[in-house]
């Protein structure tokens, strides 16, 4: 039987930290440039906004690092083959949600579309995600929730989700006002918190602190290098079990609404592409088993 | 998955491969050839009995899989010939690359050379009822990379069905296309705008469009190689997912 319980919408780690950049910035860019100027890595697949769109970026030594601010997150594979066979990065840092990482995992699997990926990349870090909005999906998610158009800076979570506006007012998403306006396939996302990456992040109030949840080896074998590099750059705190429950609740009830679409969309039939070998129906499946599953085990 | 038609000799071990060639550009085989030079350092239970550009040999002998690129052309006598060799003398067909498994650049039927000119037809073996059953496998790209190749093969080799089951899929659908991609993916509300398609495409048929977060599809680009749905998380994912550490 299935539980929404923590195992299932975080996955197992080896130690969640709360980081907070002594300098002010972000955590999690202030991390991947102690990497680059370590030379641990050699570049950043990710996206960020420009003008009013979401685009696939790369950083190269010398640019600026910067990590999505926004929910918005599209194209960040789309540079891959550029990265590895035009400016033959090896040691790449990929900054995405779990679904580009998905594309990412399937390129170094099977090895289409893109040579030697399995060995150029150097570090995983999965966004949590309740679901990623086009420019004018967000505009009018703002709209619904404020009755205003707004500006909107960043995201994060504190308990629940919450945009800052460029004027630093807070709103509060109700998440299913949210999952209305995110991207079609999002509600049928079950790796919301980006299992199967080396850590997860996800941003804090202040622009300044962030949460990692450290999954690998590897994950954890960055964080104490950089520590080591830099102490006086970070200061982190261990999360105990009863920190995450906050984040734990908050994807229990995305999960939840992305799972009733799930259930609805096999119910009525509705197609899935071809090769897919019918996640979806293989979900509903153990969605409505009764025994015990090692869903660990599966992808969907 | 049935592997019953590979066999195996008593008296030779050696599982033999061939290359075969049907109207095609060669890039298949070259980057076959590629993957297979590593390839064989690890696989020394693998013999490579025919391939018209490395072995010498006129005839077409007995193969346990025939790895094959290119197109069939109706109106090539040879190709003819050809094809009732392979059906008779390859215990198993895989075919390589787009021309072979979707038709390919060989669905435009136009700008061949000049053995194959332009009014004659082509059709994919994925397509042709007395090869069809012998083909177990398809290999999308244009050409396939030779790391899909090699990952490929040591998957045959050890029978890894998870990883092949996909590829036997592909070979039952006879056509992919960036259309594909737009009709499976797209429309039916799967993409999530990784962009993986985009890096995946040969002929930048596929770039991004920003103002949805999917991806832009040009059809004059296109070679109907297949990888943009074959590279798809949407499509296909890895099972079990892999962690690389
Ligand atoms: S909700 Fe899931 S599918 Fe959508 S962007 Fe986030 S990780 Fe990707
Ligand atoms: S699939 Fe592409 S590379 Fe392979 S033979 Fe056809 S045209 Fe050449
Ligand atoms: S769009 Fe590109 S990847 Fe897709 S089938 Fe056409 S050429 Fe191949
Ligand atoms: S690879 Fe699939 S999910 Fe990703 S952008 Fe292309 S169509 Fe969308």
């Amino acid at each position: 039987m299935l539980e929404l319980n923590s195992r299932f919408l975080i996955g197992s780690y080896k130690k969640a930290v709360e980081v907070e950049s002594r300098t002010g910035n972000n955590p999690l860019e202030e991390l991947l440039s102690v990497m680059f100027d370590s030379n641990m890595i050699d570049g950043i697949l990710s996206s960020r906004i420009e003008g009013e769109f979401s685009v696939p970026f790369l950083v190269v030594k010398g640019d600026r690092v910067e990590v999505p601010s926004l929910n918005r997150f599209f194209g960040s594979v789309a540079l891959l083959k550029k990265a590895i066979q035009k400016y033959r990065l090896s040691r790449i840092a990929v900054v995405a949600p779990s679904c580009a990482i998905d594309g990412l995992n399937k390129t170094q699997y099977y090895g289409i579309g893109c040579n030697w990926v399995k060995t150029a990349v150097a570090l995983k870090v999965g966004i949590l995600c309740t679901g990623s909005l086009t420019g004018k999906a967000l505009t009018a998610e703002v709209l619904h929730l404020t009755g205003k158009e707004k500006r909107i800076k960043r995201f994060f979570y504190d308990g629940g989700l919450f945009y800052q506006t460029e004027e630093g007012e807070l709103i509060p998403v109700n998440l299913s006002v949210h999952h209305h306006y995110i991207n079609a396939a999002c509600r049928y996302c079950l790796n919301l918190s980006a299992k199967g990456t080396d850590i997860t992040y996800f941003p804090l109030k202040e622009e300044n602190r962030a949460v990692f949840i450290v999954r690998s080896e590897r994950g954890w074998r960055v964080v104490a290098s950089v520590q080591k590099e830099r102490p006086e750059l970070f200061r982190f705190r261990r999360l105990k079990k009863e920190d995450l429950e906050g984040i734990v609740s908050l994807l229990r009830e995305k999960a939840l609404l992305n799972i009733d679409d799930i259930l609805e969309r096999v119910e009525l039939g509705l197609p899935v592409p071809k090769w897919n070998d019918n996640k979806l129906r293989k979900f509903y499946r153990i969605w409505n088993a009764v025994e015990d599953y090692n869903f660990e085990e599966e992808v969907f | 998955m049935t592997f019953h038609r590979v066999s195996f000799e008593d008296d030779d071990l050696k599982l033999k491969i061939g290359f075969i060639h049907f109207s095609s550009c060669s890039g298949c085989q070259v980057a076959f050839l590629d993957m297979f030079e590593d390839a064989v350092e690890i696989f020394d239970t693998v013999e490579l009995v025919y391939s018209n550009l490395l072995t010498k040999r006129k005839e077409i002998p007995y193969m346990d899989v025939a790895f094959v690129e290119g197109a069939f052309c109706a109106e090539d006598p040879h190709h003819v010939k050809l094809i009732k060799e392979l059906s008779e003398k390859a215990g198993m067909v895989i075919a390589i690359g787009g021309c072979a498994a979707f038709g390919g650049m060989r669905r435009f039927s136009c700008g061949s050379q000049m053995p194959q000119p332009s009014h004659q037809t082509f059709i994919p073996l994925t397509e042709i009822e007395s090869i069809k059953r012998k083909v177990k496998f398809a290999i999308p790209g244009c050409p396939p990379n030779p790391s899909l190749l090699y990952n490929f093969f040591l998957a045959f080799l050890e029978r890894n069905d998870d990883f092949l089951l996909p590829f036997e899929f592909i070979a039952q659908s006879r056509d992919a296309s960036g259309f594909d991609l737009i009709k499976e993916v797209v429309n039916k509300g799967f993409c999530v705008g990784c962009g993986t398609c985009s890096t995946a495409c040969p002929s930048r048929a596929i770039s991004f469009k920003d103002v949805c977060g999917k991806p832009n599809f040009d059809a004059d680009l296109c070679v109907r190689c297949g990888s943009c749905l074959a590279a798809c998380p949407q499509s296909f994912k890895p099972y079990p997912q892999p962690v690389y550490t």
